[in-house]
């Protein structure tokens, strides 16, 4: 990891841009791409000109972090009330000077934006502003799809082998009693956690030691955004009106939940599938069935709607504050985790919150009343219910994607489908079971209407190609000979004692030399009895 | 094109280097505002505007843009000439306003039938 900063003198035009040329020069040692430093030029010297016009001083400071370019501009300036407003372009509040100098055409921060793989800002009147950016160094080839969702802790696995059968699409191996994960196979769904008594799979820790010595109001950001079956996880005696009330008073000013933006999904691709011709019309409510399709049913992918998930959507609506998230599963954390990195939106874990929570929860019991006003819901103008089939459970939603395939759904509108059991009441991050959960949340009357968006996609729905054996055909359908050939010749029995959830995986495994001396423990002591 | 032969169409003057034929220029792009400029500066581009200020080399610079076109006969500022001779971006004087000279720049780069999209 390299980190530079570089101090910026505002109010100076002629030497503004040394902090961008000293970058640029940093860039060249580094041997970043042409494309790539071009769109770190943009971004920074807009950001360095910015100071320059509005702030006394600044600095930007820059870190190369796992192939990343994260950049960070700091100014002492009188900050900007309405960042909003100020985002929009054409919009400048530069000075005459500036002005005559071809700045202040009001296109700064949307340039910066437009630049970003992730851009995020904040500003305080009279204190300053900060502005992020992060580009990505270099594009990230299919083959390398990895689970960014998933941690796993081998030295807990005792070898039960429960995550080998319960893998809906197969992608754990056992080998030498450490469990691994196919990358290309993980669509980062929840039934490893589930299965796994041990703990052995959970999504990544993102704090450090060094935030978790902060305390909750520097470590927390004022929005919280998390899924309502949070709420229910504290037991009988805590509702969710109390639980909400400590988390206001852990330092929270604005409490959202994921499924704001889900109903809204969910709603929007009804009425869209209204005025489609194929059906089913598939909501991409969950991200696990997302990737789910686009490595195992890619010829599905043109009937999903063209709108980003719900936790994506919530992303794109904080973009502009500062916002801790709550991830319900290893889907939700990959998603979150490229805007995480870059510090300002926080990804904390359902553990670390209650864990900041409970001492809190003792203090709330029965004084948490009027925590919220009821708004009133809105129309369900447009839905029409009979024609959507909302299925969960990564088994199920396999069975149902099969049946799409095969035709044989076309008599539904819409599939809503989510992974987990009831949606995200049931990913086994949180311990409610996930009936009683939801039960208790539809209880609580703390249902809250906020008018917010479904998100189009910016690029549509890929096929991922990491499930082809080999780049050239010829190669591929070579090896998917030897494939069948050697699964002919295994037992058949998907017993799981050589690490691999069935014979057929197992023969693409040694056909594809994923770890070095498989074989049929069954064929090795001697056969079939 | 040759910048010393998309010149002439303009009539315009090579400041900054005055014995070179100048660089290979694929694109023009025109505007008086930065972010603009700095938005669609790049290799092979030649800026046209009538801004004439340090951070326009400067830009020019951070970008790798080859050349600077200099419209209505606007006085370069010397601490432009002299980043232009340090960075080595050919610099181009010329009389012309910009429409004027972006649309000649834009024919003699593209051919004489060819029309702006």
């Amino acid at each position: 990891m390299i980190t530079s900063c570089f101090p910026i003198a505002g109010g100076n035009f002629v030497s503004a841009g040394s902090a961008s040329r000293r970058l640029k020069e940093q860039l060249k040692w580094i041997g970043v791409d042409g494309q790539i430093m071009r769109r770190i030029m943009i971004a920074a010297y807009e950001a360095e000109m910015n100071v320059v016009i509005h702030a006394s001083r600044g600095n930007l400071w820059v870190r190369f972090d796992r192939g990343q370019f994260n950049m960070e501009v700091i100014d002492e300036g009188p900050g900007i009330a309405d960042l909003g407003t100020a985002m929009k372009p054409g919009f400048s509040t530069a000075s005459a000077e500036a002005k005559k100098l071809g700045f202040g055409a009001g296109m700064g921060l949307p340039n910066i934006k437009k630049a970003s793989d992730v851009f995020e800002i904040d500003s305080q009147v009279g204190k300053g502003t900060r502005v992020r950016s992060t580009i990505y160094l270099e594009t990230q080839p299919a083959e390398e799809f990895s689970s960014r969702g998933l941690s796993i802790q081998p030295e807990l696995c005792i070898g039960c082998l429960d995550c080998l059968k319960a893998c809906p699409t197969r992608a754990i191996r056992v080998w030498n009693r450490q469990p691994r994960i196919l990358p290309v196979l993980c669509i980062e769904c929840t039934a490893c956690i589930d299965a796994c008594r041990q703990g052995v799979f959970t999504i990544p820790d993102t704090e450090d030691e060094h935030l978790r010595q902060q305390s909750a109001s520097q470590m927390f950001q004022p929005t919280l955004v998390i899924p309502r079956a949070f709420l229910t996880q504290f037991g009988l005696k805590v509702p969710p009106r109390v639980v909400l009330a400590a988390l206001r008073n852990l330092g929270f000013k604005d409490i959202r939940f994921t499924e704001e933006w889900e109903t809204e999904l969910r709603r929007t691709v009804r009425r869209y599938a209204l005025e489609q011709d194929t059906y089913p019309v598939i909501s991409p409510i969950c991200p696990a069935v997302i990737r789910l399709i686009e490595g195992q049913f890619p010829s599905l992918i043109p009937q999903i709607a063209p709108f980003v998930t719900p936790i994506e959507a919530a992303v794109e609506a904080c973009s502009l504050r500062s916002a801790t998230f709550v991830a319900a599963c290893p889907g939700q954390y990959s998603l979150l985790a490229p805007a995480g990195l870059s510090g300002r939106l926080r990804v904390i874990s359902s553990a670390e919150l209650s864990a900041r929570i409970l001492p809190l929860l003792k203090d709330q019991a029965g004084t948490a009343t009027n925590v919220w006003t009821q708004s009133p819901r809105p129309s369900k103008k447009g839905n029409n219910n009979s024609a959507v089939l909302e299925a969960w459970g990564a088994r199920n939603v396999v069975e149902i994607l099969e049946k799409t395939e095969k035709g044989l759904a076309g008599d539904f509108q819409t599939l809503e489908l989510s992974a987990c059991e009831n949606g995200c009441y049931g990913t086994p991050l949180f311990q409610e079971n996930s009936y009683a959960a939801k039960k208790r949340w539809s209880s609580s009357e703390l249902e809250r209407w906020r008018p917010v968006k479904a998100v189009p996609v910016k690029s549509p729905y890929m096929a991922h190609p990491g499930m082809r054996l080999d780049a050239d055909m010829g190669k591929a359908i070579e090896m998917l000979a030897r494939i069948d050939e050697l699964t002919a010749g295994l037992p058949g029995r998907d017993c799981g004692a050589c690490g691999a959830p069935s014979c057929a995986s197992l023969a693409e495994d040694m056909v594809l030399e994923r770890y070095p001396g498989l074989e049929c423990t069954v064929a090795r002591e001697g056969g079939e009895s | 094109m040759k910048l010393e032969e998309l010149v002439k169409s303009i009539n315009a003057r090579i400041l900054q280097p005055d014995n070179r034929r100048g660089p290979e220029i694929t694109r023009v792009f025109a505007s008086n505002k930065m972010s603009a400029l700095l938005e669609q500066a790049g290799p092979e581009t030649m800026l046209v505007t009538s801004l004439a200020n340090a951070q326009l080399a400067c830009m020019a610079e951070l970008m790798d843009c080859p050349a600077l076109c200099l419209v209505d006969g606007t006085d370069p500022d010397p601490t432009l000439l002299e980043t232009a001779v340090r960075t080595g971006t050919t610099v181009v004087l010329c009389q012309l306003d910009m429409k004027e000279a972006y649309g000649r720049l834009y024919r003699r780069l593209c051919g004489k039938d060819c029309r702006r999209s």
